[in-house]
């Protein structure tokens, strides 16, 4: 991309102004007319069979407008796929996990409310709960859900190849079982409803969410309301990391208040019911067995993946499928085998999340590094080695179409000083890399696709249209600079209507990093469209071709020839006067496998393409009290082509942190009996300010062939290499190899000790 | 059921205005500056002080609004992320923050905006050492506080 | 999650919050900077009929010299200890406890008598009200169980006050006052060592002044706090080390431990075995060993008992050779 102005460039985002001044509203800074606080009556028992729910009570309580529970629900189970409907939003025949919801008020007040949740009397009946994957799966344990024989929720099957026979040709194999429990989101903004009928029986709802349209649907199945009478409203997102992308049960449970109070109800998480009850990360254990040559070349791989699911199939499917899926994109391997299983335990319902299965991914890479240690190859080397290649197919059959992930390994050795630093740094002093690839965007049926709209207004100004949602990361902004760049505007004279299921066309949502690939470029084909119809008119009046025009500036001229111009807003009246109207109409379908499915046949294009990256590390450990410093990160990653280098930094730090400084550090759920025992910032540690070290951004652009621009995707690979970048280098630091995660203090004193009994 | 205490008045004085409130002595800073006053800047994200979104200056210091009851504010200086800007223009921090893209999603942003002018009121030109201080109190999701510290650092020297 | 109702009183004078106090005993309790009162409130560990703020009472804060001791009114606020030149650079460890105290903040508005008399804590004792019904009562909610410690007889909750240890190395007094009298203890006796009632004070008693005796220089301290972030956290495990010196010999010597079980240990054996000792002559990981000797632990905090127990030795080492580095350079 050479001759851009706008794109390509480290602008301003078009939405941060507003939130340094605090004028930017999140659901919770919402309040409507005669607005009702709602709160949610949640269960405490792991599992047990609702008996009786007596409301009676609190909706005699005065200020008390509106009592929910599993009787007024439709009966529609929800499930992200049609053999995982499993979800009744308020259950009316038995719990499974703590915190669920058992029954729902509005009232006046958060006081009133809460004192009304009081007043519910529900009986319980106790059923045998299970905690651990083992406890679930154990013959003779009762079902969590009737359909799911053993607990086990989902299993993934892949193999591609010849996996025995590919051990049997290797040098060198070796088997390593890998673990990690459950982390966490922790979005900064808790989770909140508003939800409001209009006497027309039109809903209007704000919630964080991930794909306004993803949530419109089951919210139209649950309530059984036409679509078109579901208007997910936009709203500032205070985050997501794959955590918001589908409905809610306080969704539900907010609509129905409003429905029966005839009020709007605002419903405000407390962090604690943010962490229990929306989605956690899997714990998971990964058995990892890999054959390779005597260069190191992976010759058969055979992962069995044992991932804890919680209450629900929320997004099961994918989420048992995303870790293999990575791992397949990142490093070539003929011959690879995958059981991936999800086991139903009575916790808190696990999600997708931004750092897709650490254990699994860390285990990967961990083992690289074992097996190049036994063959005497550096780690580097191994990935070079293995590095997924352009033009390559991955074992489940994606095309390849762009990769820089060589690219990002070497600039980021070269960056860090790895020759210099590699078995050369003195004892506790350690250095590591982590490799990974991240999808953008998968097979999502009618969803798949976005559309967008573009409108002119009369003095040049412009509207866009489109489905594509903000959680933070900067869509938005991404929309604004890809319109202004194509118009030739400003961007200040691009007015955004986003995310608004009323107004806008569906769009997949921020699910699975393709906003900018799908509805990025859906916003650039209408802008083309547009500029089409523009370029037709004035060339007429410039006399000259329209492919010898360019726009830029708000002024349309000749290339080449500026003084042969005419100003953007004069063609609009100029076709608005000659009864044509002005506005530009675009959408995007990747072209992905229609047939591909998660569990019934996970072959064919996954998505368009990929983004590739690496992480290095660099650590000092202090092995009196197993604390971790880290001196230095160095995070690469092939984003395709920066739209906005700075907001693709953003990205990367902050994935970082997350990935690798949280995930690997301090991250980590405490559970008894299904009761977690950390669900604040006070004890569920996320990354501070003092502890996070200077890093180091390497973006590496391999123009991809079909992302706008060239671009794809940046949000989630560096989470997940930093993970893998930080356990390298640990292990580096302690000579030791360590198989359980996060890296606390704790573990690595242990793990310290254990050494030095050995030798 | 216990007898609901009676409201009472509570004088406020936040940005340079005095405010003649009603309230129940149990309402902390943080909910009546929201509820009663739709000041939404300062967030609840923890509710137990645990990561700054609720920040406001309490006589220019700052302090968890979530863990002050209102009442306790009375006779200070509440300084709100409303009352930064001046006549539409930016405070230069909040500039900084900006052009800096110290702000992702945009939901610990006041919280560390007060936090940060706070610290370059008192100490113009801080060290990396002591803006990392200053701010390990304030929680961020997502930006790895890299261009949060860039944005301090630019700002420092320019304030009024 | 709101607080739970409450009348608010807020006296004019400290005779009117005595009679306050004496007044309404148990249903009454004193906020300071409300720092962690208003958390105990919001989880409901804590349901008052009146909350007492000490707001409006006059001459609550201040650092003063009387007497050859720095009297340290109660209300006086960590940032203030903190920044009074009265303490720094001397008395090092109390600054380093008042630094180590969550983030700056909340040092902003937390009071020192606040931070001494905070309540144990413990991952299944600070949890809401629904996760508290999930797993029944415990010895410190009023049950006859242990939930942290499996078949324990007891509660092992753990004091993490960060200032305790450095006024106990300090070996500093507070003065408590009540209705019609008042009285000195030590910072050492106002623990019970009872998880379920951490403090020895009366409901009606009020903390008003800490009392630190100013030692016969040269001396030197140092606090050491383990926690996994670099800020906001409680500690895990934490040491403070107080030595005095008089003709190149080790004087007076404190050894205090903390974050291990319900109070606060001073470490008198350990301690004394830096007595008398030339400070070349010091064996510090002896002594460390020595004082962290049966400290107990419980599986009660995010991190594992097993782990914490050996960190006490560690973290008192360190305190140990800073102390002593600080009086090496000082020309002892």
């Amino acid at each position: 991309m050479n001759d851009t102005s706008i794109i390509g460039k480290s602008t301003r985002r078009v939405d941060t102004t507003a939130k340094a001044t605090g004028e930017a509203h999140f659901s919770a800074d919402l309040y409507l007319p005669r607005m009702l606080v709602g709160k949610v009556l949640r269960s405490p028992h792991p599992h047990a069979r609702i008996v009786r729910v007596d409301t009676t009570k609190a909706e005699k309580l005065p200020g008390v407008k509106a009592v929910v529970t599993g009787r007024d629900s439709t009966g529609e189970k929800w499930g992200v796929f049609r053999y995982t409907q499993d979800m009744q939003f308020l259950p009316a025949d038995k719990v499974r996990y703590i915190g669920e919801e058992v029954a729902a008020v509005a009232a006046v007040d958060a006081d009133t409310a809460l004192e009304a949740l009081a007043l519910i009397e529900v009986e319980y009946e106790e059923l045998p709960a299970y905690f651990t994957v083992h406890e679930a799966m154990k013959r003779g344990a009762v079902l969590i859900h009737d359909a799911f024989a053993d607990n086990i929720n989902i299993h993934v099957k892949i193999d591609v190849g010849d996996v025995e026979k590919g051990f049997k040709e290797s040098y060198l194999v070796r088997e390593d079982t890998f673990n990690a429990p459950e982390e966490s989101y922790f979005q900064a903004e808790p989770y909140a409803v508003v939800a409001q009928f209009d006497n027309s029986g039109n809903l209007d709802i704000w919630s964080p969410n991930a794909g306004p349209h993803l949530k419109a649907k089951p919210l139209s199945n649950c309530l059984r309301m036409p679509l078109n009478k579901v208007r997910v409203r936009k709203i500032t997102i205070g985050g997501a990391f794959g955590g918001r992308s589908e409905i809610s049960p306080a969704d539900v449970i907010c609509s129905m208040l409003a429905r029966k109070a005839s009020r709007p109800v605002k419903i405000a998480y407390s962090r604690e019911e943010n962490t229990i009850a929306t989605r956690q990360a899997h714990s998971m254990t990964a058995k990892i067995k890999t054959g390779v040559d005597r260069e190191g070349r992976v010759v058969a791989r055979d992962i069995t993946c044992h991932m804890d699911g919680g209450a629900y199939s929320s997004t099961g499917p994918i989420a048992v499928s995303v870790p293999f899926l990575c791992m397949e994109q990142a490093y070539r391997m003929d011959n690879v085998r995958y059981n991936g299983f999800r086991i139903f335990t009575n916790k808190p319902i696990r999600g997708m999340y931004r750092t897709h299965g650490r254990a699994f991914a860390c285990g990967i890479d961990l083992q690289l590094d074992m097996l190049g240690e036994e063959l005497g190859i550096d780690p580097v080397t191994m990935r070079l080695r293995n590095a997924r290649q352009v033009g390559d197919y991955t074992p489940t059959r994606s095309f390849v179409p762009s990769c820089g992930m060589t690219e990002t390994i070497v600039k980021a050795a070269e960056a860090s000083g790895w020759k210099e630093k590699w078995g050369k740094l003195p004892p506790f002093h350690g250095i590591g890399i982590g490799c990974n690839s991240v999808q953008t965007g998968f097979p999502m049926g009618i969803r798949g696709g976005s559309e967008a709209f573009i409108k002119f207004n009369e003095d040049g100004g412009v509207t866009v249209i489109s489905g594509v949602v903000d959680n933070g990361q900067g869509n938005e902004n991404m929309l604004v600079q890809i319109t202004a760049e194509e118009l030739g505007v400003l961007p200040e004279d691009v007015q955004l209507i986003t995310a608004d299921t009323e107004v806008t066309p569906s769009d997949p949502g921020s699910y699975s990093m393709c906003e900018t690939f799908v509805g990025g470029n859906a916003v650039r084909l209408a802008a083309e469209d547009a500029k089409k119809k523009l370029f037709a008119l004035a060339a007429k009046t410039l006399e000259c071709d329209p492919e010898e025009l360019v726009a830029r500036e708000r002024k349309i001229f000749v290339k080449g020839e500026p003084e042969r111009s005419l100003p953007l807003a004069k063609v609009v009246r100029m076709g608005l006067s000659k009864g044509l109207s002005i506005s530009g109409k675009g959408a995007y379908w990747p072209k992905v496998d229609p047939r591909r499915e998660w569990v019934d046949n996970p072959t064919g294009q996954l998505s368009e393409t990929f983004s590739f990256g690496t992480t290095i590390v660099e650590v000092k450990v202090d092995p009196d009290t197993g604390l971790v410093e880290v001196v230095h990160a160095w995070a690469s990653q092939d984003v395709g082509y920066a739209l906005n280098p700075r907001v693709v930094e953003s990205q990367f730090e902050g994935g970082l942190a997350m990935g690798g400084q949280g995930g690997m550090l301090t991250e980590f759920h405490i559970f008894d009996k299904g009761r977690v025992l950390n669900a604040t910032q006070l004890d569920y540690k996320v990354p501070l300010a003092c502890d996070m070290p200077p890093i180091t951004n390497i973006i590496v652009e391999t123009h991809d062939p079909k992302g706008p621009y060239g671009a794809k995707e940046a949000g989630m690979s560096v989470a997940m290499s930093a993970a893998q970048g930080y356990a390298a280098a640990i292990c580096n630091a302690l000579g030791v190899w360590i198989h359980e995660f996060p890296l606390t203090p704790d573990v690595i004193v242990k793990a310290l000790e254990e050494k030095k009994v050995k030798g | 059921m216990m007898e609901k205490p009676e409201k009472i008045r509570c004088a406020l004085r936040i940005n340079n205005e005095d405010y003649d409130l009603f309230i129940s002595p149990h309402r902390t800073l943080l909910e009546v500056l929201r509820d009663e006053l739709q000041l939404t800047g300062a967030k609840e994200s923890c509710n137990e002080g645990a990561c700054g979104t609720c920040t406001v200056l309490l006589d220019g210091l700052p302090v968890r609004s979530c863990l002050l009851l209102a009442l306790e504010a009375q006779g200070r200086e509440v300084t709100t992320i409303e009352g930064l800007a001046k006549d539409g223009k930016l405070h230069p921090v909040q500039e900084a923050f900006v052009e800096h893209h110290g702000i992702q999603c945009g939901f610990c942003s006041p919280g560390m905006i007060l936090t940060a002018k706070a610290l370059l009121d008192e100490n113009p030109h801080p060290t990396e050492a002591e803006i990392r201080r200053a701010i390990s109190g304030n929680v961020c999701r997502c930006t790895g506080y890299a261009k949060i510290v860039e944005a301090i650092k630019a700002a420092s020297g320019k304030e009024i | 999650m709101a607080l739970p109702p409450f009348q608010y009183v807020a006296p004019a004078t400290v005779d009117e919050t005595l009679a306050l106090l004496s007044e309404y005993g148990e249903r009454i309790k004193v906020l300071a900077g409300g720092t962690e009162i208003t958390g105990r409130l919001k989880q409901r560990l804590v349901t008052p009929s009146h909350i007492l703020s000490l707001k409006n009472v006059p001459g609550f804060s201040g650092i003063a010299t009387k007497e050859g001791e720095v009297v340290i009114k109660a209300g006086t606020t960590l940032r203030e200890v903190i920044a009074s030149p009265l303490l720094k650079p001397a008395f090092s460890a109390i600054i380093q406890a008042a630094e180590a105290v969550a983030a700056p903040p909340i040092q902003n508005i937390a009071t020192i008598g606040g931070n001494l008399l905070q309540n144990t804590r413990c991952l299944e004792y600070n949890q809401s009200e629904l996760v508290r019904k999930a797993s029944g009562l415990c010895f410190k909610t009023g049950g006859g169980t242990c939930l942290a410690v499996k078949g324990g007889n007891r509660c092992f909750s753990v004091y993490q006050g960060d200032l305790a240890p450095a006024l106990m190395a300090f070996d500093a007094t507070i003065k408590v006052e009540k209705k019609g009298s008042s009285r000195i203890l030590t910072v050492c006796d106002l623990f019970s060592g009872k998880g379920e009632s951490p403090h020895t004070l009366s409901a009606d008693e009020l903390v008003t002044e800490i009392h630190l005796p100013v030692p016969a220089s040269p001396f030197a301290s140092s606090y050491k706090k383990l926690r996994m972030r670099g800020s906001l956290d409680y500690p895990l495990a934490s040491a403070c080390v107080f030595l005095s010196v008089g003709d190149g010999v080790a004087r007076e010597a404190r050894i205090v431990l903390s974050a291990c079980g319900p109070s606060p240990l001073s470490r008198t054996e350990a301690a004394g075995l830096l007595k008398g000792k030339a400070l070349t002559q010091i064996d510090v990981q002896e002594v460390a060993d020595a004082a962290a000797r049966g400290v107990e632990a419980a599986d009660n905090l995010v991190l594992p008992a097993s782990y914490r127990r050996k960190m006490f030795r560690v973290l008192a080492a360190r305190a140990i050779r800073e102390a002593l580095d600080d009086l090496t350079k000082a020309g002892s």
